[in-house]
């Protein structure tokens, strides 16, 4: 398989590297939405996102953070945005995760935003009952295993305690194992 | 709420420039709108929530199923952004894509991020959009184009220096394991190799080395390129003495008069079966040798290629 990524990583490339540690490689394409886009990804191989270890996003987010902060001050951006095209379906070119952490000013005309729409309350409704429920049986996700049981408790005391209006929330959580 | 009169504006004024920076900040709380989301006082659609973050429907999405992940804390911009929150809020983005994926059967996810308006930011509250995305749907139309390498290299040049301060200085990378995941394989592959299989030349090079060769270590960094062993083993390339395991014979200017090819490789038989002398010593000399008899500009890899 073709990566544009690791054949960077070979330095088969003309995009310029700026920083690599054992996780993340931080470089700049010749192939960019508007000049000073960095792009940042892991160092392994992962086409999308949901493949990409916990140690390593985070990794990648946090050096995302930094290089937007970089971006910011050195070409005088007034804005950044980090973009993550996860599969083919939102546009992903390489098929090798990456972060881009692209400059914006105002007026730039860069078609990165979308429309927003005028939806239901229902389609609303009916969105949030099929992502919550399933959502709900990944668990808690907040960072060491062992302090999940009392944070877990938390999250029911917040939602019980707040309004009948989300019985489905309550529901799903008892079923958490 | 009465209009307020230009003198009460005018007070207001004064009294924000007064603030200290603490009571802005609790202020901005209080005007924010997804503090008051996550405080339960403005209903959202919520499909996610721990101790850390919440993750709501967009009332006005992009697309059906467009979710915010924010943090409970009150950040307004990225920067500002803890690293453990920003990494917990990054884990979270990746399973609940996945979930995105498997329910709402889309090919695709964008994680997007406003940072400041002119991104398109419009919430004091700093968030991660998760759009789902269907090939075609021209959500984000913007297209990459070709730029050049002439520009990469001039937003190398400045931004080079404020990025590895910011990310703490450039890294000796041991291990550059260009290693491919399956595809569908378990994510948590192991990240570590007990042994990288990795070797070093020159584009121009006819011979590839092991990382800590002096051949390898005397190419200039931006002629270098970094093989697999398996790209090594298909390139053209000939393994150097490094890789082969045999000892690297010495050149004898000293010696005098100019070896033939023929003679050295001879030599280099004879140097292996004979010599009892560590390698690793001859390996030391053999870089000053070579530079002085060349006048320092040899690239190693002709003299490597006399020993064919």
């Amino acid at each position: 398989m073709e990566c544009e990524y690791c054949d960077i990583l070979a330095g088969k490339s003309k995009a310029q590297l700026l920083y690599e540690d054992e996780l993340v490689v931080v470089v700049v394409k010749d192939v960019v939405y508007t000049p000073g886009q960095i792009s940042i990804f892991p160092r392994q191989h992962f086409t999308i996102m949901e493949q990409v270890p916990d140690e390593v996003i985070t990794k990648c987010m946090v050096t995302a953070d930094k290089t937007s902060r970089a971006v910011f001050e050195v070409f005088q951006a007034e804005g950044t945005n980090i973009v993550i095209q996860n599969g083919l379906g939102a546009g992903q070119k390489i098929p090798h995760f990456a972060i881009e952490i692209v400059p914006r000013r105002e007026g730039d005309g860069l078609a990165l935003q979308w429309q927003p729409k005028e939806v239901s309350q229902d389609d609303l409704d009916i969105a949030a009952h099929q992502l919550a429920e399933e959502i709900a049986k990944l668990g808690d996700f907040t960072a060491p295993k062992k302090k999940e049981e009392p944070k877990e408790k938390k999250v029911e005391e917040i939602i019980v305690g707040k309004d009948k209006g989300e019985n489905y929330l309550v529901k799903s959580l008892k079923r958490i194992p | 709420m009465p209009e307020p009169t230009e003198e009460q504006r005018k007070q207001w004024e004064e009294k924000i420039k007064n603030m200290s920076p603490e009571e802005l900040q609790e202020l901005q709380k209080q005007q924010c709108i997804f503090c008051q989301i996550v405080t339960g006082k403005i209903p959202s659609k919520k499909v996610y929530e721990d101790s850390i973050c919440l993750a709501i429907l967009d009332i006005n999405p992009a697309t059906k199923g467009h979710l915010l992940l924010l943090p409970k804390e009150h950040y307004a911009i990225m920067p500002q952004v803890p690293e453990k929150i920003l990494g917990h809020l990054s884990i979270v983005a990746k399973h609940v894509s996945q979930v995105v994926l498997k329910i709402l059967r889309t090919d695709g996810t964008t994680v997007f991020i406003a940072n400041g308006a002119a991104a398109g930011q419009r919430a004091q509250h700093f968030m991660i959009h998760l759009i789902p995305r269907r090939s075609g749907d021209g959500l984000m139309p913007a297209e990459e184009r070709l730029v050049g390498a002439e520009m990469a290299l001039k937003v190398k040049t400045a931004i080079e220096k404020k990025l590895l301060a910011l990310l703490g200085g450039k890294k000796e990378v041991q291990k550059p394991t260009v290693q491919k995941a399956e595809p569908g394989s378990e994510t948590k592959t192991s990240l570590k190799q007990p042994e990288p299989d990795i070797f070093i030349t020159s584009a121009a090079a006819k011979r590839y080395h092991k990382e800590k060769c002096p051949f390898a270590q005397n190419i200039p960094l931006e002629n270098k390129v970094i093989l697999s062993k398996e790209e090594a083993e298909k390139s053209a390339r000939k393994p150097c003495t490094c890789v082969s395991g045999k000892k690297i014979p010495l050149v004898k200017p000293a010696s005098g008069g100019p070896e033939t090819e023929s003679k050295s490789k001879g030599e280099s038989k004879k140097n292996k079966e004979s010599t009892i002398e560590p390698t690793k010593k001859i390996l030391e000399s053999k870089p000053s040798t070579t530079k002085t008899k060349r006048g320092g500009e040899a690239s190693l890899d002709d003299i490597a290629n006399l020993f064919k």
